[in-house]
């Protein structure tokens, strides 16, 4: 398998021939890209739950005082 | 027989399935994306007249390919929308706008870096160059008149035709390079013998990172999609229900 | 289906058509605009004005390169098999230009001749190793030569 290496050396690699910051370029603009695509989503949905159990605490605690421990103190101790 | 129909158009069946489905595309995109990357970088051999440059083929060929299933994808979405008013393919074409726009602008981000050095140039105003610059402002069109309509029915509305009319342009982007004379190369064959332009030692790997693009732009597509069903359904019980079972998030 | 849901679809799928026909016949009329440049024929036959800054491509004729000693002035044939046209250019040309590859040049016709203001190479479709390359040139040459030769070129590797 190794022998069919297009490279000899890892400067050789890294160097890309004369095109280093051709291919590098668009390898790490694709290595963003994908980060962030699958990212943003993410954050996206922890944050929608994160609004929702807050807005979950605060209608339980002026609808009805009593019930108010459904939010339990161990869930709140996030912030 | 219009069950399954209408039954793929619930969210909450959707989210639940996709849901059992993620980890194992993650796992696969992962897998295919790392040998093709390690393959692309390592293995091909350098070409014969553009030297190592040809490994931007391995990231800038699936990314644009891929690109150009977002406009077909947001028009059957919207005919969806418009005759039959289901809500997901709404939800499916909102989230489809913006990683489209990604994906050409990659696609165009480099294809210019490939450009610069092989043609001499960053940029020329050829159909193919084009009319790929056409579908990014497109698709920056479809995002903007769904943020400038109030009203979330007639937003769906507006953007489910401007996608229909905007998938006309697939076609011309996928055929420029043969209708008219371009700078951009036609697309290349693929041939099964070792000793040939284009043959398995070239094509294997580029094949595999097609298919990792393609699972990474479907799970890019059911993440968000994911987040858009909660927004949407979020008075819903269901969606009540999942959130008050999350333990991961403290409020 | 439903009459009304059928009515819509067939609504969407008169637009549709509609909109490709409109696109369709205004890109086969703009067809000479779109054309990134004019072919020698093309050239050859007139439809080109003396000073109109225009682009033309073709490949660049086996054996035509012409490289000045002490300038970067080139100048070369570009040809589509049916008719050459000569190129004169004073610049850096890309890496990929090549005798027998694809060209764009940029600039204006002058005398019969195209006085270029930028070259641009144009990339065929084929990939290969330089392995590969080298084994198709020789295969090829296999072909063409008489067998005397080829007997001398073995001896060689």
């Amino acid at each position: 398998m190794f022998e069919n290496l297009a490279f000899s050396s890892v400067t050789e690699f890294l160097q890309m021939g004369k095109y280093t910051f051709h291919v590098w370029s668009v390898y790490g603009l694709f290595a963003v890209f994908v980060t962030v695509n699958l990212y943003l989503p993410r954050a996206a949905h922890r944050q929608f739950i994160r609004e929702q159990k807050r807005r979950a605490l605060r209608d339980a605690q002026t609808a009805q005082p009593i019930e108010a421990d459904e939010g339990r103190p161990d869930a709140n101790g996030g912030e | 027989m219009w069950q399954w129909f209408f039954r793929l158009g619930s969210p909450k069946w959707f989210y639940e399935l996709s849901g059992r489905w993620l980890p194992w595309l993650v796992v696969a995109m992962t897998v295919l994306l790392t040998i093709g990357i390690v393959w692309a970088l390592l293995f091909v051999p350098a070409d014969y007249q553009q030297g190592d440059t040809i490994r931007i083929m391995y990231v800038h060929v699936p990314v644009a390919s891929i690109s150009l299933a977002c406009f077909p994808l947001m028009a059957v979405a919207g005919v969806i929308t418009l005759v039959w008013k289901m809500k997901l393919a709404d939800m499916v074409a909102k989230c489809a706008a913006p990683i489209g726009a990604w994906f050409t602008a990659v696609a165009l981000a480099t294809g210019a870096i490939w450009g610069q050095p092989i043609w001499g140039t960053w940029w020329a105003w050829d159909a193919r160059l084009t009319s790929m610059l056409i579908q990014f402002f497109l698709l920056i069109g479809v995002i903007a008149l769904r943020s400038a309509i109030e009203s979330p029915d007639a937003a769906a509305r507006a953007c489910a035709l401007l996608s229909v009319v905007g998938a006309i342009n697939v076609p011309i982007i996928k055929y420029s390079v043969e209708w008219w004379n371009t700078l951009h190369q036609p697309a290349s064959s693929f041939s099964m013998a070792e000793d040939s332009p284009f043959g398995p030692e070239i094509w294997v790997p580029l094949v595999i990172m097609i298919f990792a693009v393609y699972l990474f732009f479907v799970i890019s597509l059911i993440l968000s999609t994911r987040t858009e069903i909660l927004v949407r359904e979020r008075r819903s019980q269901w969606v009540v229900d999942l959130v008050a079972a999350d333990k991961t998030q403290g409020a | 289906m439903k009459p009304h849901r059928r009515k819509k679809l067939t609504i969407i799928a008169f637009i549709a058509t509609g909109l490709s026909v409109a696109i369709g016949l205004s890109l086969y009329a703009l067809s000479n605009s779109i054309d990134l440049f004019f072919t020698p024929t093309q050239v050859a036959a007139g439809e080109v004005m003396n000073g109109q800054r225009i682009r033309v491509g073709g490949m660049v004729k086996e054996g035509s390169v012409v490289r000045s000693q002490d300038s970067l002035h080139v100048e070369f044939m570009a040809t589509d098999y049916s008719h050459d046209l000569l190129i004169r250019y004073d610049g850096i040309l890309p890496d990929l230009f090549r005798e027998g590859q694809g060209v764009v040049a940029e600039g204006m016709m002058a005398n019969g001749s195209f006085e270029a203001s930028r070259v641009l190479a144009k990339h065929d479709e084929n990939y290969m190793s330089v392995e590969v390359k080298a084994a198709l040139d020789a295969a090829e040459r296999d072909r063409a030569l008489p067998a005397a030769e080829t007997e001398g070129a073995a001896d060689g590797s």
